[in-house]
C-alpha cells in the first residue's frame, strides 16, 4: 500500500536515486574502453599540434580550443589508467599473468606521462600498451584477436577480439 | 531529517530491489550512532549517490568500510572507505515493491 503511494509520488515529483551498483556492468571487463580512451589522448596531441601551427595563437578562440584539447587528453589518460586499474585489480588473478603486473606498472607510467606532454611518442607507446594488455586479457578467455587500423582518426592500429 | 530515496540497480539484491524506496534519516543524531550492519546512502566523487552496508570502521580515521549484498557488487575495495562527511543518511525504513 505504502510502495504505491510511494511509486504514484515518484511518477509525479522523481524522488532522488541511490544507486546499488555492482560493476558495471556486473562481472563484465572488457579493455576496449581503455583502448578508445588511449586513442582520445593520442587525437588530442595531434589536435593540440595542428592548432599549434595556426597563425593566430594570441586570441580568445586560441586558448579556448587549446584548453579544451587539453581537459579531455587529460581525462581519457585518466580513464584509460582507471579502466586497466580495475581490469587489473579485480579480474586477474595473482601470479597467473606475472607480465601483466609489470605491464600494467608501464601503462600507469606512460599515463602519467601523456598527461604531463603532449609528446606524441609517449602517446603511441600509450596505446601500444594498453593494445599488449589488451592482447593478453583476450587470450585468458581463450578469445583470439586481431589487429586492424582504428576507423576514425588518429587511425592507429588497434587489438580487436575477431569474435 | 528524513528523505525518501529510491533504489537502482541490483547489488543490494535480494534486499533491496531495484525500484525499492527507502526511507533516509539525516539527521545527525542518527548519523553519529552509525554502526556495522546499517544500511546508508553516501555520496562518491565517480559514481554519485549510492546505497551500501557498512561492514566495518577504520579504527584510526572511523571511516566506514561498505559492500552490497551480491558478491559482484562494488565495495570498499575499488570505492574506498566512506567518510563521514559523504555520509547522506541511514536507511531506517524500506518499501518493497514485493
Amino acid at each position: 500500500m505504502i510502495y504505491q503511494i510511494l511509486s504514484k509520488l515518484d511518477e509525479k515529483y522523481h524522488f532522488e536515486q541511490a544507486q546499488a551498483h555492482c560493476d558495471i556492468p556486473c562481472g563484465i571487463y572488457d579493455p576496449s574502453s581503455a583502448q578508445i580512451a588511449a586513442l582520445t589522448v593520442v587525437r588530442m596531441m595531434d589536435l593540440m599540434a595542428d592548432l599549434a601551427k595556426g597563425e593566430s595563437k594570441n586570441n580568445v578562440d586560441f586558448h579556448n580550443s587549446m584548453d579544451r584539447y587539453i581537459t579531455v587528453k587529460e581525462e581519457h589518460a585518466e580513464k584509460a589508467k582507471q579502466e586497466i586499474r580495475i581490469i587489473w585489480g579485480d579480474y586477474f588473478k595473482k601470479d597467473k599473468h606475472p607480465n601483466v603486473d609489470e605491464l600494467v606498472h608501464k601503462i600507469m607510467q606512460l599515463g602519467s606521462k601523456v598527461r604531463q606532454t603532449a609528446d606524441r611518442e609517449a602517446g603511441l607507446a600509450f596505446v601500444a600498451a594498453i593494445n599488449e594488455f589488451a592482447e593478453i586479457f583476450w587470450k585468458t578467455k581463450d578469445v583470439k584477436t586481431k589487429k586492424a587500423k582504428a576507423p576514425y582518426a588518429p587511425a592507429l592500429e588497434m587489438v580487436y577480439p575477431d569474435l | 531529517m528524513l528523505r525518501i530515496i529510491k533504489v537502482t540497480g541490483d547489488s543490494m539484491s535480494p534486499d533491496f530491489q531495484e525500484g525499492d524506496f527507502v526511507l533516509l534519516a539525516t539527521a545527525p543524531f542518527f548519523l553519529k550512532r552509525l554502526k556495522v550492519g546499517d544500511t546508508i546512502v553516501f555520496q562518491h566523487k565517480l559514481y554519485g549517490t549510492l546505497i551500501k552496508r557498512i561492514v566495518s570502521f577504520d579504527p584510526e580515521t572511523a571511516e566506514a568500510y561498505i559492500e552490497g549484498t551480491r558478491p559482484d557488487s562494488l565495495d570498499s575495495r575499488r570505492l574506498g572507505t566512506i567518510r563521514r562527511e559523504n555520509i547522506r543518511g541511514k536507511v531506517i525504513a524500506h518499501f518493497s515493491k514485493t
